[in-house]
């Protein structure tokens, strides 16, 4: 077990070193990626070989916080700490020459911890608090040049856009909690009945929100403000797939009824979405709607009953879309740092290297064989053709196939096509590793699909060779009209729509924003309530004080009064000091000062005149011991 | 008996001529010579004291011997005090001696 909370303390400890060293930040981040991934492929290896973990750490009173390495957590742990060590290898490459790096490897190896910790969570209180903190560090990074115009909106709509969902979150812990009165999640998914589909529909809402599902997608696509390896790191292993992870850990719970609900949202984000992207001006949001086009997908596998279907495109997903976004990175960079496709065009013949792991990764996503998204596809196609529900889900599915392989066509011409100028680039080795591996992680993937259905024990839908032949079709179709035709003639009157990304009726800010600024407004009416009821108390005071003072006033007179009562007293006792004993002592030192002088004129310092004076008195002596004599 | 009295009497003009001396003389020299002849008819009396009534005891002799010492010393003082104060003044009068008052 401890090998399995080093995933967690690794980036975590990474991250409060970096804070207080302020140096070496980014090997600290990369050693403590490093940990993690040694410490969860460990992890991995031991749980495939039947080993469970589970650890039990104070929490609230009669809500212990719970860790667990089952298979399945196991798994996502080993993911994001796969992704998490790539992206991080290639942002010391991609953040070479900027300023505040202590912030952004602190925030990107807490990001990492954070999920982490959401992912191994074995109990509902700690997923919440991991939920909530991978939402804060994502605003932190997503703003990360917040002095930019235009970034700081983007964080703060990013975040609020996720805050507001995960009211869901909150609200599906409740009905749980008091439901089955334990906050274990695995003993809480044998709850039932209308409880079960009410924590159903407010665990999609949370998922909704931070898997940017149609119709909260609008925050994804701004999100793109961020450094690409943000970018990269949010939306293959983290943030976003936390709400994909969220609905696949929760799926036993979800009664059919709310898995159709979820198959729905799913199939219309997937369709919403791809449209978006096929708009799209710039690399990095075509990407992000990409991104919330292929969630879409997985909702569908979920949907359709079969999440581990979704768990393989999650998987696949994760290592194509960090790859795309890495190779946009380095495009980004060898353009002067933009990702206007305008400005990027023919940058795939200046760097053919990068080209060609952004064609890979691109082929995989689109899911041509037999690179790894064309087997998690697949399944995802195969799970929607056999669901329940196939004529709902299954052409929504095609739908989205053909969608990905029109935009990944569009993204593949664009970048071919036209005469690119490339910048040196620095740091270009670092990119460059990271990039390569989780391109051949996205090439390959596929050959791991099986011991991991072997591993969590579940069952795929029977793969039938016409669903593969029909997803195909539909995935080649798109990439030849993508790399044939102008976007505007294909989507013809919906592309303005698309292009601001189906904000219809003022947009979705709608649903989000103004109940959040009219709640702020309310909050405000109360303020200043509170304000002016402060105001009175201080004015009362006031008044108060003004009694106060008038009293004060009275009794100082009164002090007064007597004051110079007995200063007349005083005054009298000093006349009579003056005149009286004064004027006796004075007296007594003139008479003596006045018998002094007179002796002092004996004193003439003439010596016969004393020399007479002591004859004199010897004389006298004389003359009266001679009376005496006679007398006796 | 008569002797006695023919000392006494010399004793007693010998302090009546130095009494006058030593008060009517300004100069400190002519001072101190009439306190010489006071002290000689003190010396005087006390001879005679003790010659006509206890010639048996040494007693007045000695008395005579330490009176005299101390007239040696006494002139030995009174000249050290003259000398200084010619040396300072150019003069032992004592009518212009009244600074010497404290």
């Amino acid at each position: 077990m401890i090998v399995a909370a080093l995933i967690i303390l690794g980036p975590l400890a990474a991250a409060v070193l970096i804070l207080a060293l302020r140096r070496l930040a980014p090997a600290l981040a990369l050693l403590g990626a490093g940990v993690s991934l040694i410490a969860a492929l460990f992890t991995l290896s031991r749980v495939a070989n039947g080993a469970a973990y589970s650890a039990t750490l104070p929490g609230l009173p009669g809500l212990p916080l719970r860790l667990v390495a089952e298979p399945l957590t196991a798994v996502f742990a080993a993911l994001v700490a796969v992704v998490g060590f790539f992206v991080m290898v290639y942002a010391v490459g991609y953040m070479r020459g900027e300023g505040g790096l202590v912030r952004f490897f602190a925030g990107m190896s807490f990001f990492v911890a954070a999920m982490q910790a959401l992912v191994l969570a074995g109990d509902w209180v700690l997923l919440l608090a991991a939920w909530e903190l991978i939402g804060f560090s994502s605003y932190l990074l997503i703003g990360f040049w917040f002095e930019r115009p235009g970034i700081a909106p983007a964080a703060s709509r990013a975040f609020l856009y996720t805050r507001s969902a995960d009211l869901g979150l909150y609200a599906a812990i409740f009905v749980l909690i008091s439901q089955t009165g334990t906050s274990e999640i695995s003993r809480t998914l044998q709850a039932g009945g209308a409880a079960a589909v009410a924590a159903g529909l407010f665990l999609l809402l949370a998922a909704m929100g931070k898997s940017a599902q149609t119709p909260l997608h609008g925050w994804l696509l701004d999100a793109m403000a961020g450094p690409t390896p943000v970018s990269a790191l949010l939306h293959s292993a983290t943030l976003v797939a936390a709400g994909a992870i969220l609905l696949i850990r929760a799926f036993p719970l979800l009664p059919p009824a709310v898995l159709v609900v979820v198959g729905v949202v799913g199939g219309l984000t997937t369709l919403v979405t791809g449209l978006t992207a096929l708009a799209q001006r710039d690399l990095k949001r075509l990407l992000a709607a990409s991104t919330a086009s292929q969630y879409g997908l997985m909702l569908l596998a979920i949907g359709a009953g079969v999440p581990v279907a979704a768990l393989f495109h999650l998987l696949a997903h994760a290592a194509m879309k960090s790859s795309l976004f890495l190779g946009a990175g380095v495009f980004q960079h060898a353009s002067g740092d933009s990702t206007e496709l305008a400005d990027l065009e023919g940058m795939g013949r200046a760097r053919r290297l990068t080209f060609l792991g952004f064609v890979i990764a691109g082929l995989a996503l689109a899911g041509v064989p037999p690179l790894s998204g064309f087997w998690s596809k697949d399944a995802v196609l195969a799970a929607t053709f056999v669901s329940p529900n196939a004529w709902l889900l299954a052409p929504l599915a095609l739908a989205g196939t053909l969608l990905t392989g029109l935009y990944v066509g569009r993204a593949l011409r664009l970048l071919w096509r036209g005469e690119g100028e490339s910048e040196p680039v620095a740091g270009e080795r670092w990119m460059g590793a990271g990039l390569a591996v989780l391109v051949v992680l996205a090439a390959t993937l596929g050959l791991a699909m099986p011991p991991v259905a072997g591993l969590l024990g579940a069952e795929l839908s029977e793969e039938t060779l016409l669903v593969a032949a029909v997803g195909l079709v539909a995935a080649l179709i798109g990439l030849a009209l993508g790399w044939a035709l102008p976007t505007g003639r294909l989507l013809g009157p919906v592309y303005g729509l698309a292009g601001r990304g189906f904000r219809v009726g003022g947009g979705f800010d709608g649903l989000v924003a103004r109940p959040a600024l009219g709640f702020a407004r309310a909050l405000d009416v109360f303020d200043r309530g509170i304000h002016a009821g402060v105001l009175a108390v201080g004015g009362f005071g006031l008044a108060l004080a003004r009694v106060a003072d008038t009293m004060s006033d009275g009794i100082h007179a009164g002090v007064l009064a007597v004051g110079s009562a007995s200063l007349a007293v005083a005054r009298a006792s000093r006349v009579i000091d003056d005149r009286g004993i004064d004027g006796l002592i004075d007296a007594l030192v003139r008479g003596t000062r006045d018998l002094g002088a007179r002796a002092r004129e004996l004193q003439s310092g003439l010596v016969h005149r004393e020399l007479l004076l002591a004859a004199a008195g010897v004389a006298l002596v004389f003359a009266l011991l001679i009376a005496g004599s006679v007398g006796s | 008996m008569t002797t006695l009295i023919v000392a006494l009497a010399v004793g007693a003009i010998l302090f009546g001529v130095g009494l006058y001396g030593a008060l009517s003389q300004t100069n400190l020299v002519m001072i101190m010579m009439g306190v010489e002849v006071i002290l000689g008819g003190a010396l005087v009396n006390l001879v005679a004291f003790w010659r006509f009534l206890h010639p048996e005891a040494y007693s007045g002799q000695m008395f005579v011997l330490i009176v005299m010492t101390v007239m040696a010393l006494d002139m030995a003082v009174g000249f050290g005090v003259a000398t200084g104060r010619f040396r300072a003044r150019g003069s032992i009068e004592m009518e212009e001696a009244r600074d010497l008052k404290g």
